[in-house]
Parts: structure tokens; C-alpha cells; sequence
């Protein structure tokens, strides 16, 4: 069983096709990377696999689950960490993790928000309140706040951002730390990111999945110099 | 409770806008004040009619500030990580009506306590209208939601400031609607502010003869179709707004 599958995936806004038959099979545990340019349909993609958004056509599996008929319990296995940060700006750290918890309805919310604050080191801006962190804590709250109900699927939209160099590495590195234990689908525009992070990649271009491989395979089957090079090959079906 | 959990997450958000606490609280009470010093030959101005309607200008507020915290909360993108929850569409609109209560409750007590510092008398009738009020309020927090699901931060002033105009001027607060007019008069009885004032001064003065069939069928339908669309708006734009 696939952790997330998805049968000729359609979403039209009005008159545009934003998604445009996506095929699409995840394994569980799994780091997959979905890339593409600027309106390629990466975050409609995710909008519709993390049920924020029904898909004109097609089908969403998850973990064996249809999500048209079982909407409520997918729910409560997946969580997202969205493009802007999503954090509840007059509230502290500990109180976004609290009222992150309460949404779950987590029953030991105590030891689980102690852990999230153990694992990103949040203890010394736990009582500042988000509004009045830096953009590197606040992408950390924001990922925290979406492990918070342990979940099996975990969406990363652009996690890095606008970081400065040393906060990236550091998602990185707690990024890396998921991987195995939760299936990760991040979208990135950082092609460094998505190399060294993901276990495999998916290209969207002008709504459609173009292919899917190893960021090793793209390269040798493109015969680039590196996965950007790569990257920009299968995107533009080698015009540029 | 989800509900209760995101209305506790509202409550604080808003309890910690400075800006909100002085418009919600210290402009009415300085409004009520200040009117008591000069001795306007009018009976709106006196304390009985004036203190009913302060607590409806000080709801202008509400709808104000609970439209610019939803509209916050679309451009920050929690609505969208809400909306990957199980919370469900009555939470969220629940959750923001409810964590809106208290601050109405404190509001209504302090504008009630200044009137009575200026001289009022203490009635029973304070706490009906402590009911009343909420059951009023519905409306302005409703008028907020639709603001807050249709503009951005920015356009939530501009939208709630006429609301605010709107109350001013159309509910009777300040003059008597003949004063302007027969079409002016008119415009009142179509828009619902007048008649929440009726409501409210009624239940404040134990009067339940001030308020017309009209008042209430108006307050009714533009509480049930404001939040009716109020509910749909806000279903659709809290994920629909966001870019693709």
C-alpha cells in the first residue's frame, strides 16, 4: 500500500487547468520532492492531497483511504507546514504549540509539546510571543507546529524560504531527521535542496507531472552537469 | 472542545491588540463621558438613551477588529494549516463568535459602570441587557466574519469604518432620524442599526414598548442572512483567496 496514490488528478480554476492528470505514487516513509517552476501546479497539488481543496477529477488515496468518502480521518494523520508562515502572531511559542495541540485534540499534549520544544530547541524563544521572531524561528514554530499530532504524512511547502544560509541548513538538518519515520512531500525551488534531502523527485510543468526519478537518474538521464542543469532540461523539454 | 480551543486562541489575539482594547472600550467610555459635559438639550444624550447607545458603537468595533483578526489570519496562512484539520466549518465560525462574548460582557459592564458613576441608577435591567446585547451582537460579529473573508487586512479599516459611520449615523445614536428627513428616515428603517439600538435601549429601560414588529423582523433577517453568507464567504475564501 501506497502512502499516498493519485489516479488522473484534475483541478480547473474556472476556465485555467492548474493540475492536468496527475499520476502520482508515494511509498511510506518516503522524502519526495515536488519541483517545478512558477505555476507549474505544485501547490494545488498539495492543497488537494492535504484535502484543503477537491480536485475537479481523479482520486486521492491515502494510506489506503479515499479522500472524497474519509476526509475527517485522513485529516488527522496528515498535517502541512504551508508556504507563509502560519503561526498565530499574538500568541507565544508555547502558546501556539498548546493551541496546535488542542486542535489535534492530543491527549498528552504536555509530553508531546516538551518534545517538539526538546527537538527544535525552542526553549530559549518559548515564551515570545511568534510575531516577534526571526523568519528562521518562525519557519521552525511552523514545522513544529505541524509534527505536533504525529503524523504520517507531513506536506513541506517552500520550508526554507527566504532563510538566510545557516537557518536553512538547520531545517535541513531537522528536515533530514523525518526522514524514514514520516513520508515527506516538500516543494522547493532550491534545487540544492531537493538533491540532497529527497529520495526521489517529481517535475511539474504547465500542470502536468512530467517524470518522476532520483535526482541521480535525472541528471544521468539528461546528461547535465548537475540537477539544476538537469532540472531545467525535463522542465522545458530541452529548449532551453 | 476544538471550538473552545480556537475561540481561546481569538480571544487572546484579540485581548492582545492594544489598538482594539482602546477602540472597543476606552473610545465609548470617553464618547459617554465627554457628551455628559455639555448639556445637549436632546434625550438621546441622556444617560438612559445614551448608554444603550454606546454599547451598539462600541459593537461597530467588534466588527471591526474581528474583521481585520480573520482577515490576518487568511494572509498569514493558519487558516490554511487549520484547514488541513479536522476542525470543522462550525468551529471556526463558533469559535469566532464565542471568543468575542467576553469581550462584550466586559465592555457592556464598563460602559454601565461609567454611566453609573455619572449618575445612573442601577436596574435589573443592566443585566437583561447583558443577554440582549450578546443576542445583538450577532450580528456585528457576523458583519465581521464577511468582512474579514472578502477584503485583506487593509481593506477590513476601510469596510469596518463604515460600519462604524453606518451606526453613527443611521441608528439614531446622535439625532433622531426625522430630524433629516423623510428619505434619510427611511434609509434607517431599511438598514438594521436602528432597530439594534431599539433593542437594546428597550431591554436597558425595561420599555419593551420602543421597539416596533419592524425592529425585530429587521434585526432577525439581517442577522439570518448576513450570517448565512457570512458562513458561505468565509467557507470559500479561506482556502479559495490563496494562490495556486
Amino acid at each position: 500500500m501506497y502512502s499516498i496514490e493519485t489516479k488522473n488528478l484534475v483541478k480547473k480554476f474556472k476556465d485555467k487547468i492548474a493540475v492536468n492528470g496527475v499520476d502520482l505514487m508515494i511509498n511510506k516513509g518516503e522524502l519526495f520532492a515536488l519541483l517545478g517552476t512558477n505555476g507549474a501546479g505544485k501547490t494545488t497539488t498539495i492543497k488537494m492531497l492535504s484535502g484543503l481543496i477537491l480536485p475537479t477529477d481523479g482520486e486521492i488515496i491515502i494510506e489506503g483511504m479515499d479522500m472524497k468518502k474519509d476526509t475527517l480521518k485522513i485529516k488527522e494523520i496528515l498535517n502541512v507546514s504551508p508556504q507563509e508562515t502560519a503561526v498565530a502572531p499574538n500568541l507565544t511559542v508555547k502558546e501556539n504549540l498548546e493551541f496546535m495541540a488542542g486542535v489535534y485534540q492530543i491527549e498528552n499534549k504536555e509530553t508531546k509539546i516538551n518534545e517538539l520544544i526538546k527537538q527544535f530547541r525552542l526553549n530559549e524563544v518559548l515564551d515570545k510571543k511568534a510575531k516577534t521572531l526571526s523568519g528562521g524561528w518562525q519557519r521552525k514554530l511552523s514545522i513544529a507546529l505541524s509534527l505536533i499530532n504525529d503524523p504520517h504524512i507531513l506536506f513541506l511547502d517552500e520550508p526554507t524560504l527566504g532563510l538566510d544560509v545557516i537557518a536553512r541548513k538547520e531545517l535541513w538538518k531537522v528536515i533530514e531527521g523525518l526522514k524514514g519515520k514520516i513520508t515527506v512531500i516538500l516543494t522547493t525551488h532550491y534545487m540544492e535542496e531537493a538533491e540532497s534531502l529527497s529520495d526521489r523527485v517529481g517535475i511539474m510543468s504547465d500542470g502536468k507531472l512530467i517524470d518522476v526519478d532520483t535526482a541521480e537518474n535525472f541528471i544521468k538521464k539528461t546528461g547535465a552537469k548537475n540537477f539544476e542543469d538537469a532540472f531545467v532540461a525535463v522542465a522545458t523539454g530541452g529548449e532551453l | 472542545m476544538r471550538m473552545l480551543n480556537f475561540a481561546k486562541r481569538n480571544f487572546l489575539e484579540l485581548i492582545r491588540d492594544p489598538l482594539s482594547l482602546v477602540f472597543e472600550i476606552a473610545l465609548p467610555i470617553f464618547l459617554l463621558f465627554i457628551f455628559q459635559q455639555f448639556n445637549i438639550p436632546s434625550e438621546v444624550y441622556l444617560l438612559e438613551n445614551f448608554t444603550p447607545a454606546i454599547v451598539l458603537f462600541g459593537f461597530s468595533f467588534i466588527t471591526l477588529f474581528s474583521a481585520t483578526l480573520i482577515a490576518k489570519d487568511r494572509s498569514s496562512s493558519l487558516l490554511i494549516r487549520l484547514g488541513t484539520s479536522p476542525m470543522k466549518a462550525s468551529d471556526y465560525i463558533l469559535g469566532y463568535v464565542v471568543s468575542l462574548v467576553p469581550i462584550i460582557l466586559v465592555q457592556d459592564i464598563l460602559f454601565f459602570v461609567t454611566a453609573m458613576l455619572m449618575g445612573l441608577d442601577f436596574t435589573v435591567n443592566m443585566i437583561l441587557t447583558l443577554f440582549v446585547s450578546i443576542i445583538v451582537s450577532v450580528l456585528f460579529i457576523a458583519l465581521g466574519i464577511l468582512i474579514g473573508s472578502l477584503v485583506s487586512e487593509k481593506g477590513t479599516g476601510g469596510l469596518g469604518s463604515v460600519i462604524v459611520q453606518l451606526v453613527c449615523f443611521t441608528s439614531g445614536m446622535y439625532f433622531p432620524k426625522e430630524l433629516v428627513g423623510k428619505v434619510f428616515a427611511k434609509i434607517c428603517e431599511i438598514l438594521p442599526f436602528e432597530s439594534c439600538l431599539n433593542i437594546v435601549r428597550a431591554a436597558f429601560n425595561g420599555n419593551m414598548e420602543i421597539v416596533s414588529t419592524r425592529n425585530i423582523i429587521t434585526f432577525i433577517a439581517y442577522t439570518t442572512v448576513v450570517l448565512a453568507v457570512a458562513v458561505i464567504v468565509f467557507r470559500k475564501n479561506m482556502v479559495a483567496d490563496n494562490k495556486q
